[in-house]
């Protein structure tokens, strides 16, 4: 009777060479997209709508409002009166700036029409209200 | 007499652990990354009334008030609507009427979240004139 020969099986590896090619390349783009956030701002809980639209990142100003009535920019309290002085500034700076609101959906809305009016007499017009999407 | 040269020793760099470092450090990029996407209710308030502004006065016809009160409830053109019932009869109105301004006003008592909630309903409706009252 003939001795079959078993055929020698190739050995199976995945090929780890360009491992750490991907891995740089997912780096740097983790790197690259990566923003560190500026401001600690105020503790809010945002209200929740469903026609909300993305706000343009770059020329936004955040003016936190939390539900003790206490108005935030740049990380300063600031007391009601000067949100004129300072948006009128931020204006003088950037003349496509936007104003956003982060305000504590438990807010009483007076504070939030004083601030308004505060806006408009900087001329500071283009205002969002930041809310989270309603699932 | 010959003399035996010694062999120089290859000098090279370890890049064995090169995908470890670059795995450790995508790591830390995917778990501190967060993405800050802003989302909100835009608006483009009126410009502060002065002396010389001229005041144009709107139709009754081309205008719909509403008014959030302090306890949540909205008004209609003075008539008690639910927030559900608000985005239907606006857009009812809008298609009707593609100039029809909404006015919205809120009590300084009422909380901001019903605010933002009857703006997402005005604008989900549509509508595209939304003046804010500030009071």
């Amino acid at each position: 009777m003939a001795k079959l020969i078993r055929g020698k099986r190739p050995k199976a590896s995945i090929p780890t060479a360009s491992m750490s090619d991907i891995s740089f390349l997912l780096l740097l783009f983790f790197m690259v997209s990566t923003v560190f956030v500026k401001e600690k701002g105020l503790n809010v809980i945002l209200p929740k709508a469903n026609a909300i639209e993305k706000i343009p990142r770059n020329h936004s100003v955040t003016i936190y409002v939390d539900s003790r009535e206490n108005i935030s920019i740049d990380d300063l309290i600031i007391p009601l009166e000067n949100v004129e002085y300072m948006m009128a500034n931020k204006l003088a700076l950037d003349y496509n700036s936007l104003f956003c609101f982060r305000t504590d959906k438990s807010t009483r809305y007076g504070v939030m029409s004083d601030v308004l009016k505060q806006l408009q007499q900087a001329n500071a017009l283009r205002v969002y209200f930041e809310a989270r999407l309603k699932r | 007499m010959g003399f035996n040269r010694k062999r120089k020793a290859e000098v090279e760099i370890p890049t064995a652990s090169m995908s470890d470092i670059s795995f450790l450090l995508l790591v830390f990029f995917l778990s501190t990354t967060t993405f800050d996407i802003k989302k909100g209710l835009g608006i483009v308030l009126p410009a502060a009334s002065k002396e010389d502004t001229q005041k144009v006065k709107l139709k009754q016809d081309n205008l719909t008030k509403i008014l959030v009160r302090a306890d949540g409830v909205v008004l209609m053109n003075e008539e008690e609507v639910s927030y559900e019932q608000l985005e239907d009869r606006i857009q009812k109105l809008v298609r009707e009427n593609p100039d029809m301004v909404i006015s919205l006003k809120t009590d300084r008592d009422a909380k901001y979240n019903n605010m933002v909630i009857a703006l997402d309903r005005i604008q989900s409706a549509g509508a595209e004139k939304i003046s804010l009252s500030t009071n």
